[in-house]
């Protein structure tokens, strides 16, 4: 029972963290029927940049293992800004290499490049950061909670929390201000948005800023998790994608319930059989996707003839 | 022209396989030429699936897996003959290509994507972790090659045994595709709808496509295999599906020389840059970042383009034979050849087709009309089988076809257009008539693909019909024109003769005189006219009166879902209701319809 209890909430922290990158998905594919498909390698610079930051700050060189003393909560956030916005900016690239030439066109093109950019990306990191993974503190200290039992991690706690209200933050964004609405009407018809004066490549640009804001969040945020690595964004990238397919591509809230879904699952399965989890996974994804070919809340495209 | 320059390159090709051992190159040189064609032959397969039948595919390193594994423990644990080893990888390749094909024609774009990435990595994880028989990372040893009389073969041999295979897949694949089924395959990427009502099972192009691909993939993944004579977990990877779609990709899609390009580029490149292993990577990610912008066709769509500046695309000389329209003669006044009772189609509170019933007699030409919103084109829908119905009953010819598959229908003797074109633009007007004639062009798959010469004769035969069909509907002038490059008026004529060359009995028309000017108009009537007597039937759906009261033997109206009022045409034309229907007024009965046509 405990145990469950446990997996439960590391199936939570995790899935927040695929939903987060699930939102970036939603959110460039309703604008631009694309998608970073490299989001993996945004990982990697948003838990690197914002790990170095602190250990530069605690007068280190950029590269080695940070020390449980030498973070606070406060000095976490300020990093976790940092990455974001530095990643984010990293977004308006990949929009103007990768996502611009190929937008409107069809065909895989986008893909290919957006997997390129991710390349280049990753390879940089590799380049500047080396391929050892990082030990990375949880600022909310390494001492489990217990809760009826059952140990929780205080990073999934974190993780969880932060990842919700950016979620719930961004659900109001896109439902409830001018942004949004601006946001909205180039899902739908980005002639129509143009012809009535919204500035549909900003739009689109601040889309990419957004989906690898989120990426780079994502990273810093399961770098107490995972380490802190070159390597350790394909993995989840794709399981994100995963979650964003299933809960459906097409609605924001269907990739945030995919994420967790997927999350819950993972660790489920994880406590029966560890090596089960992809297969288990990826072929209840499939037998989903032949029954809801749009997700579990996507919209049903039907092609008017 | 084209053919001797393809057996030139064949023969080239073979005679520099010949000559691999007068070259000084050593090992790592032939393991480079082994490589070549092992990327060529798992792209080869690939670009049918994905360059064709415009299935992209995340996934096929699992079928490289399957072929890989099959090859290995075949010849391991069961101890069977490397040869038949091989033979049996293809076999199950063919097997897991069914495998995926079934949940993967069920979807498309992201989900197509995630459906074939989830099938890749399923079997990664599989072999990683189920030890016992895929021996994981540990790997599987002493795996055979194959042996010609007792001598096992050497790097050479591989060379030209993988060369051998390369061409022999080339020369079967460019049979296949330059005929039937690649026309096929490219009309399901096109225009999935307009596919269907020339009588293409897009179900089956696709599970096709699917099964070329895993059998080509999974050769591959044998040669491998047995090469290296060893084989383990930690070859199959996502990263080597994202590599085969950039052969592919980078190569050309849709080009049968696209897979030998990227095959060749990226695997010398990949060689060449192995010293450097940061730089590698660099490089693959600017490649792919860079070169599309570039290239968007790939290297085969950049060399295509030089080569059609600098000389202008010469017509194979064709000879128009009979012209279908000349020849059929058949449904000429003999009873009903379509009744319709109770249809009913719903979508949620929206019924655009209340219990319509009529009839449609053979050998006469009926209109459909009535306001926008009344339902016209889900009728239409319904009968071509695009869109199923909730109940009622369609007969045609005393067969049941409601709700049945389009293709199915097709097949039956109903043809149609489309009110907003669904031509297969890319292809030539001739390829376009070609496609209507699917069901008509007689050879089946093997013939295809070997090009016996039964097969190339019936596709000869098939092209002289299109072209005097082309001719008969003046558009014989530019057969060899793309489809979308030509006038919007001539496009649409297209779509009849697409429609006319699948040798319906009935052929339904959604609007044919849409965007017309007056005198294509008239002239469409004079089109029409001409398929009536040539003994084919013909509904039409079209808001243009003095076409449907000059032609139309019998209309039909439909107003809100329902038929209001069917007859000759001066009835409909005195017709309360129909007036009301298009004046929305109960009392101003002496307005005319032609007012609003």
């Amino acid at each position: 029972m405990t145990a469950i209890l446990q997996a439960l909430a590391s199936g939570l922290a995790l899935g927040a963290i695929y939903g987060l990158i699930a939102l970036g998905f939603n959110i460039t594919y309703a604008t631009t029927k694309t998608f970073n498909f490299g989001q993996g390698a945004f990982l990697v610079p948003g838990s690197l940049v914002g790990v170095s930051l602190l250990l530069l700050a605690a007068g280190k060189p950029h590269w080695g293992n940070l020390a449980p003393s030498e973070m606070t909560l406060f000095t976490y956030g300020l990093a976790t800004l940092a990455s974001v916005a530095i990643v984010g900016a990293i977004g308006i690239l990949l929009y103007y290499c990768a996502i611009k030439p190929f937008v409107g066109v069809g065909g895989l093109n986008w893909v290919l490049s957006t997997i390129g950019f991710g390349i280049i990306l990753q390879n940089t990191a590799l380049a500047i950061w080396g391929p050892a993974s990082i030990a990375v503190p949880s600022p909310l200290g390494n001492e489990v909670y217990r809760i009826a039992g059952a140990g929780i991690r205080p990073q999934e706690v974190l993780v969880a929390v932060v990842a919700i209200a950016v979620m719930v933050g961004l659900d109001f964004v896109i439902r409830r201000t001018r942004f949004g609405k601006a946001l909205r009407a180039v899902a739908f018809n980005p002639q129509a948005a143009a012809i009535v004066g919204i500035n549909v490549e900003k739009i689109v640009i601040i889309a990419f800023v957004i989906s690898s804001a989120l990426a780079g969040l994502a990273g810093i945020l399961i770098a107490p998790i995972t380490t802190a690595s070159v390597f350790i964004g394909l993995g989840v990238a794709l399981k994100a994608f995963s979650a964003a397919i299933v809960g459906g591509l097409t609605n924001a809230r269907g990739c945030v319930l995919g994420g967790f879904l997927l999350g819950l699952i993972e660790a489920l399965v994880g406590l029966w059989r560890a090596e089960m989890r992809e297969i288990t996974i990826f072929l209840l994804i499939i037998i989903v996707l032949v029954v809801r070919p749009s997700g579990l809340l996507g919209a049903r495209s039907v092609e008017k003839i | 022209m084209p053919g001797l320059h393809h057996a030139l390159g064949v023969t080239g090709v073979v005679a520099a396989l010949a000559l691999v051992p007068l070259l000084p190159l050593n090992d790592f040189h032939l393991q480079i030429l082994f490589t070549i064609g092992v990327n060529y032959l798992a792209a080869a397969g690939l670009n049918v699936l994905v360059g064709y039948a415009g299935q992209k595919s995340l996934g096929h390193a699992g079928l490289f897996a399957v072929g890989a594994y099959t090859a290995a423990i075949a010849n391991v644990d069961w101890g069977i003959n490397p040869w038949l080893s091989l033979v049996l990888a293809c076999g199950f390749g063919a097997v897991f290509g069914l495998v995926i094909a079934m949940p993967s024609v069920r979807v498309s774009g992201p989900s197509l994507a995630m459906v074939t990435i989830g099938f890749g990595i399923v079997v990664e994880k599989i072999v990683t972790e189920w030890t016992d028989i895929f021996k994981g990372q540990a790997g599987l040893y002493g795996i055979s090659a194959p042996s010609i009389f007792g001598r096992s073969f050497t790097n050479l041999h591989w060379v030209w045994f993988v060369g051998l295979l390369c061409i022999v897949t080339h020369l079967l694949l460019r049979s296949l595709l330059r005929g039937r089924y690649g026309r096929a395959f490219l009309a399901v990427q096109l225009a999935e709808p307009a596919a269907q009502s020339v009588g293409i099972s897009v179900v089956r192009a696709k599970t096709l496509a699917f099964v070329i691909s895993a059998v080509t993939c999974a050769l591959a993944g044998a040669v491998v295999a047995q090469q290296n004579q060893y084989f383990n977990s930690d070859f199959i990877t996502f990263n080597l599906s994202i590599l085969f779609l950039v052969v592919v990709i980078f190569g050309g899609s849709g080009s049968l020389y696209g897979p030998l390009f990227g095959a060749v580029i990226l695997t010398l490149l990949d060689a060449w840059l192995a010293r450097w292993p940061a730089l590698q990577h660099f490089t693959y990610g600017a490649l792919l970042l860079f070169s599309l912008y570039l290239m968007p066709n790939g290297i085969a769509g950049a060399l295509a383009n030089l080569v059609k500046r600098s000389r202008s695309a010469q017509p194979p000389a064709l000879s128009p034979e009979r012209s279908l329209l000349l020849e059929q003669k058949r449904d000429r006044g003999t009873g009903p050849l379509l009744v319709v009772k109770d249809l009913y189609k719903a979508y949620g509170g929206i019924v655009p087709v209340r219990n319509v019933g009529f009839s449609i007699s053979a050998g006469k030409v009926h209109a459909l009309i009535g306001p926008n919103g009344a339902g016209k084109t889900t009728l239409l829908n319904l009968l071509s089988g695009h869109v199923a119905p909730n109940g009622g009953s369609i007969r045609f010819r005393d067969q049941e076809i409601a709700g049945e598959p389009p293709h199915r229908i097709a097949a039956l003797g109903i043809a149609r257009t489309f009110q907003n074109l669904k031509l297969f633009g890319d292809l030539s007007a001739l390829d376009n008539v070609l496609l209507g004639a699917h069901l008509h062009v007689e050879t089946s798959f093997l013939p295809s693909l070997l090009g016996l010469t039964a097969s190339r004769r019936a596709e000869r035969a098939a092209r002289g019909q299109a072209l005097a069909l082309l001719t008969e509907l003046g558009l014989g002038e530019r057969a060899f024109e793309q489809a979308k490059s030509l006038p919007y008026g001539l496009q649409r004529r297209l779509e009849i003769a697409r429609a006319l060359a699948s040798r319906p009995r009935l052929l339904l028309l959604d609007e044919p005189a849409a965007g017309l000017n007056p005198q294509e108009t008239h002239e469409l009537g004079e089109v029409i006219q001409r398929i009536q007597a040539a003994g084919i039937t013909v509904l039409l759906i079209e808001h243009h009166m003095d076409l449907v009261m000059g032609i139309s033997d019998h209309v039909l109206v439909l107003d809100y879902g329902e038929k209001i009022a069917e007859g000759a045409p001066d009835t409909i034309r005195q017709d309360p209701r129909v007036i009301a229907a298009y004046l929305g007024a109960e009392d101003e009965t002496e307005a005319q319809i032609e007012v609003v046509a």
